[in-house]
């Protein structure tokens, strides 16, 4: 796993508060419970703190969109970083 | 001619049938429009209203071209407050009057479609300014906010997907089934809108008519009559209200494919929603999921930076917000404030019913109650019946919930 996908998975269990959460590539937000749109915010806000990114509002919106998987998200983070 | 009415059914018809022999993309791009144009003109009562309609769509091209090129939060903001004070008088929302007075009176602008224009030009800024819109042309944007296939009643359609079709306009629907699907789509519609909608609402006039009546009367009416009055008033409008809207975006979403424009779609099987929360992302889905992202999202994300020990909390405060405005878009009433504020009620009912049991039972037991059969369908009708009452004050402002509380009084005690 590498160090991004790493520190995503940390994000993810602190948001969610799941410390038993495993992160993969083709996960999507129906994967893990309690991604509504309130958490998806949460999310945002977490992921821009821990690598002091910003997502614009489309990007926020797609997260959750059809063909949108972890896998997505992590090369969004890397093209922003 | 509107929307769903024989000629428009017609020209369009016409127009999917002959487009396809359009030679070059930029004489599909012209005969679309020309159709945009010649629709939209029809509406247009008088010199004030094209005025004001070429400064809405210039300026907001010209700020969103100014975003564009250097972000700045400052002129987007008070852009935005002019944007939505030219809306406020333009539809006359009473704070406008009582704010402009005598000033108003006298002028009449009437633009159709523009609250609708006003969601498109919003995110079309604000994408703008986030480096989320890619090149574009006056023509490509004055064609994207009038295009005669959503400018009346939506979808909302984000600008990039617009975008997408109009650099590049060529066939959607590959196969003959495709197409014929698409004319299947256009035909269910028409029959929704024209036929079972229609006789839906007459019948919903019918009975409320009745209703009123009795209510003008000395002697106290039927109980069971007008219980059963009351209660076919309450169920048809929602009924009138879904097949009227999804068979309308039936008709343009099949129109538009048609034509090479996909539109999003609008409706998921809206009666299966089990609280206001997911009722949302089920019927006029655009209006939901633009209200999530330009509405909620930024202000509930601006008040967790701000406060994140308060943030679970402030949420409540950003649903009723958003309600509230998704409300007042709709009209200029009483009654759609009402309604956004109930909406507002039912999704932090929602939020907080999930809340307590994700802490009664965590996760695992939110999962279970979530796939509880008994529960889903008592969900199910609740939200059903929740949203038929919300209509109550969509409908006719607060007349109508007056009407059948005072019908339901009459017959039930005389008084």
């Amino acid at each position: 796993m590498s160090e991004l996908a790493e520190a995503l998975r940390d994000v993810f269990r602190e948001v969610f508060d799941d410390e038993s959460i495993v992160l993969a590539d083709n996960m999507t937000a129906t994967d893990i419970d309690g991604w509504d749109s309130l958490m998806n915010i949460n999310l945002i806000i977490a992921l821009e703190g821990r690598f002091g990114i910003k997502f614009a509002t489309a990007e926020i919106s797609g997260l959750k969109a059809k063909g949108q998987n972890i896998g997505t998200l992590l090369k969004l983070i890397a093209s922003k970083r | 001619m509107a929307t769903g009415s024989i000629e428009f059914i017609v020209l369009l018809l016409l127009l999917t049938l002959g487009y396809s022999y359009v030679p070059s993309a930029w004489g599909k791009r012209a005969v679309l429009g020309a159709c945009s144009a010649g629709f939209i003109a029809q509406f247009l009562p008088n010199l004030q209203s094209v005025a004001f309609l070429a400064a809405f769509v210039i300026l907001g091209y010209a700020v969103g071209c100014r975003l564009r090129a250097r972000p700045d939060h400052r002129l987007f903001g008070g852009y935005l407050v002019v944007l939505v004070a030219a809306f406020g008088v333009v539809q006359r929302y009473a704070v406008a009057d009582w704010v402009l007075g005598d000033l108003l009176s006298g002028r009449t602008i009437v633009v159709i479609g523009l609250s609708y224009m006003l969601f498109r030009q919003i995110h079309f800024n604000v994408d703008a300014m986030q480096g989320q819109i890619p090149q574009t042309t006056f023509w490509g944007y004055l064609n994207y906010q009038i295009n005669f296939l959503t400018l009346v009643a939506g979808p909302i359609q984000r600008y990039q997907e617009f975008s997408h079709f109009w650099n590049d306009p060529k066939p959607l629907l590959q196969t003959r089934h495709q197409v014929l699907s698409a004319y299947l789509r256009i035909f269910v519609g028409v029959i929704s809108v024209a036929g079972v909608s229609a006789a839906l609402l007459h019948a919903h006039d019918l009975m409320y008519a009745a209703l009123a009546e009795a209510n003008s009367k000395a002697a106290a009416s039927a109980p069971v009559a007008t219980t059963l009055r009351a209660l076919a008033v309450f169920y048809l409008y929602p009924m009138y209200m879904y097949f009227n809207f999804a068979g309308y975006c039936d008709i343009v979403i099949g129109g538009a494919a048609l034509l090479g424009l996909r539109l999003p779609e609008n409706f998921d099987r809206v009666y299966l929603a089990r609280n206001v929360l997911d009722f949302w992302t089920r019927w006029h889905q655009t209006l939901g999921f633009w209200v999530r992202d330009y509405l909620f999202t930024p202000m509930y994300k601006g008040l967790a930076e701000w406060n994140a020990a308060r943030a679970p909390a402030l949420a409540f405060l950003c649903y009723f917000a958003a309600f509230v405005v998704m409300g007042i878009w709709h009209g200029t009433g009483l009654g759609f404030l009402i309604f956004g504020l109930l909406h507002g009620a039912g999704a932090s009912a929602a939020k907080l019913w999930e809340m307590y049991i994700v802490r009664r039972s965590g996760r695992k037991g939110l999962r279970q109650y979530l796939q509880s059969r008994w529960i889903r369908v008592v969900a199910i009708a609740s939200m059903l019946h929740y949203f038929a009452f919300t209509l109550i004050f969509f409908s006719n402002d607060v007349e109508k919930f007056r009407v059948l509380i005072r019908a339901s009084r009459h017959a039930w005690f005389g008084t």
